[in-house]
């Protein structure tokens, strides 16, 4: 009896500050051209794939748009408008090689698709271009940005409350700080190579 | 030839062997198109099959050229010109930016113990040749450009400015312009017929210019030499041209490297002597030297069909094959074979048929070389080889009864030699191609030239000499790639037996042994 209550108390609570839900804004320095920023998970906060999917073409010996970010179970299809063939692989994900993957060889005008279902940082690679490659940024929550190429961002419809959000650039390492979101809150990052 | 100048050609040979000169990858097209060197060569200046496709295109992507381009073209007229056409120059492009590309490379060698074998016939005393154990030697620095003038001409020279360190010590390489698919002005079937005029590298099954190894294949650059010397049959045979040799002529060829059917038919400057001789009283303009020793002219053909091996035919028809981990080069069976057909032409002085009055006498002799090829690939093993026979007509000079000096010639044995290669390149990672090869030839000529015992007259030099008529020589390789235009090769040249004979007696004096030989290169472009 005491555990349903408990139960009860804390999702009264989470909706509650989920309804109150705020901005956060601010700039990415340190770094030129585009950064993604996005808010670590919430310890036993899980969020719905989303629907809609991502399209990331190659043309040109490049992938296009050459940083993605995404929501934890996005899926992602991969467009290949090149008349040569291609391919895309990601060594790791944040490191972890085990969650390596290669999607293989397809031809002009087709699509593979695969579902990002861990979150981090993909390196996307085509093992017969190696000058080309892209990031996918696979955000454990919905709340992420892709910056400007000044490095403003704004990230909507945060729930108040506290949470880490980390800032990451290509070639940059990684920056995570903890802030406190209430209504409209300013967060800027440095970064370094 | 005496024996004194067989010898230092062999010794050149022999040091050089590491520094044969070859035309390598462009940079100008990683930076036009934004690319890497491996989107073209697998361990440059290998080409893999894409290469393969973008060289039979005209430098150029086989589909959509302009999407990729980073640099774009400088056009020299609109393409709606080409409307008004015969009443405007038509239009054309040259490329964005001046597409050239540098390379250098360096090495290092060491001889085996028995470098210096031949100074034992030396009289004492007598200060013999030094051969270093180990040596640095500078190689080539080349400049090359390669492109296409946008209408489906392309252009393409190669010249090394430096050899072993001297300045403007090289040679002209490839220098010439190609007219693509020229057919379909006669209706013929795309890429069936093309043109190319200037010099160039003979269309042989395995690119002596473009090889990866350190050291050329022997067979090509084998000549045909046979000299009298008593101890074989009578030899006069003096043909310089080896099949690496540029030609300059014009070239006529069809299909594709990556796929199907390929044929080449060229008629090109007969030169066997490979001396250029000087206008005299006539001559092109700009005081250009001539090419040819005769008005005949050789020819070479070569026809070769590529079957590629995929199970799935759309990725059989295909450029590369579609890998389940990516694109890479087919699974392929290559079979090929060609000719070449030239003549000799050399002069000698002679008597007319009074056999006193002094005259010029041309022996021509008219030459074949025949030979087949085959080439195989599995995923990142490619073994192939080739094989061929040299057939010379051997004239030999007839001095008439009571004349003072030859009257005329008259066809004796002819001289032949043979030979081929094996080699089989494992690319164990991308970076790192272990190669093995065997090289044979076999020539008697050569054994007997360099013996050259004649005891009335016996050669003025210490020399050695090959210990068989036939030559085997091995060469375990490793490549590496440092980046994609960096490389480092190391090869182990397990060389053709040798010996040394007395050159007053014939007798041997050491033998038969090898020199051996490690050379290591460092070669870059940019």
């Amino acid at each position: 009896m005491k555990t349903n209550v408990l139960v009860t108390f804390i999702v009264t609570a989470a909706l509650s500050t989920a309804a109150f839900a705020g901005t956060i804004r601010g700039k990415v320095s340190g770094v030129s051209g585009e950064s993604v920023v996005y808010v670590e998970g919430v310890a036993g906060k899980t969020f719905p794939a989303p629907t809609a999917h991502i399209t990331i073409d190659q043309k040109g010996l490049m992938f296009i748009p050459h940083v993605t970010a995404v929501a934890q179970g996005t899926t992602v299809e991969f467009l290949n408008s090149d008349s040569v063939a291609h391919n895309v692989f990601w060594p790791s994900i944040s490191g972890n090689k085990k969650l390596g993957h290669n999607l293989g060889t397809w031809p002009q005008g087709q699509r593979k698709s695969f579902k990002f279902d861990d979150p981090g940082i993909v390196s996307l690679l085509c093992n017969v271009h190696p000058e080309m490659a892209a990031y996918v940024i696979v955000s454990p929550t919905p709340y992420f940005v892709v910056t400007d190429k000044s490095g403003a961002y704004k990230i909507d419809n945060v729930p108040d409350g506290a949470y880490t959000v980390t800032a990451w650039h290509e070639g940059a390492k990684n920056k995570s700080n903890p802030v406190k979101v209430a209504g409209d809150t300013s967060a800027d990052f440095t970064l370094s190579k | 030839m005496n024996g004194k100048r067989l010898s230092l050609l062999f010794f050149a040979a022999f040091f050089t062997l590491s520094l044969s000169p070859s035309a390598s990858a462009i940079p100008a097209f990683s930076r036009r198109y934004g690319t890497s060197c491996t989107t073209c060569h697998s361990d440059f200046p290998k080409l893999n099959d894409f290469g393969k496709a973008f060289k039979d295109a005209g430098f150029k992507f086989p589909k959509d050229d302009e999407s990729f381009l980073k640099q774009p073209p400088t056009l020299l007229g609109a393409p709606a010109q080409a409307e008004l056409w015969p009443h405007t120059v038509f239009p054309g492009s040259i490329p964005g930016q001046l597409p050239v590309g540098l390379r250098y490379n360096t090495y290092y060698q060491q001889i085996s113990a028995n470098r210096s074998n031949f100074n034992q016939v030396l009289p004492a005393g007598t200060v013999g040749n030094f051969i270093p154990k180990s040596d640095f030697q500078p190689g080539y620095f080349s400049i090359f450009t390669a492109g296409n003038f946008g209408t489906g001409i392309s252009f393409w020279v190669d010249d090394d400015l430096s050899v072993a360190g001297a300045n403007a010590n090289g040679s002209l390489g490839d220098a010439y312009l190609k007219f693509h698919d020229i057919g379909h002005f006669l209706k013929l079937p795309t890429d069936s017929l093309n043109l190319r005029v200037g010099e160039f590298e003979l269309d042989l099954p395995f690119s002596q210019a473009r090889n990866l190894n350190l050291s050329g294949w022997d067979i090509f650059s084998e000549a045909n030499v046979g000299i009298q010397n008593g101890l074989g049959p009578a030899q006069n045979v003096n043909n310089g041209a080896a099949m690496e040799n540029g030609a300059n002529g014009v070239e006529f060829s069809g299909g594709h490297a990556y796929q199907g059917y390929h044929y080449s038919f060229a008629v090109f400057d007969q030169n066997t002597t490979g001396v250029a001789i000087s206008p005299a009283n006539v001559g092109p303009q700009n005081g250009v030297a001539f090419n040819s020793d005769a008005n005949f002219k050789d020819m070479y053909g070569r026809l070769a069909y590529r079957f590629n091996l995929e199970k799935d035919a759309a990725s059989r028809n295909e450029v590369q094959a579609a890998g389940t981990a990516g694109p890479r080069d087919h699974t392929f069976l290559a079979l090929g074979t060609f000719y070449f057909y030239g003549r000799t032409a050399t002069p000698f002085s002679g008597v007319l048929a009074d056999g006193v009055t002094p005259t010029s006498l041309t022996a021509r002799e008219p030459f074949y070389r025949i030979g087949g090829d085959v080439n195989f690939n599995y995923r990142t093993l490619n073994v192939y080889g080739m094989y061929m026979a040299a057939h010379d007509r051997n004239e030999l000079p007839v001095t008439a009864p009571g004349a003072t000096g030859i009257t005329s010639f008259a066809p004796s044995a002819p001289v032949t030699f043979s030979g081929g290669f094996a080699q089989a390149d494992y690319l164990a990672l991308p970076w790192a191609m272990t190669i093995m090869r065997w090289d044979q030839v076999k020539s008697s000529a050569d054994r007997i030239n360099f013996i050259q015992y004649d005891p009335t007259a016996p050669p003025g030099s210490s020399f050695f000499s090959p210990y068989s008529a036939t030559r085997n020589r091995f060469t375990p390789g490793e490549q590496f790639l440092i980046h994609a235009n960096i490389k480092a090769s190391i090869e182990y040249q397990i060389m053709p037996q040798q010996i040394v004979y007395n050159p007053a007696t014939g007798s041997v004096i050491t033998g038969p042994f090898r020199t051996n030989a490690l050379v290591v290169g460092l070669e870059f472009v940019y």
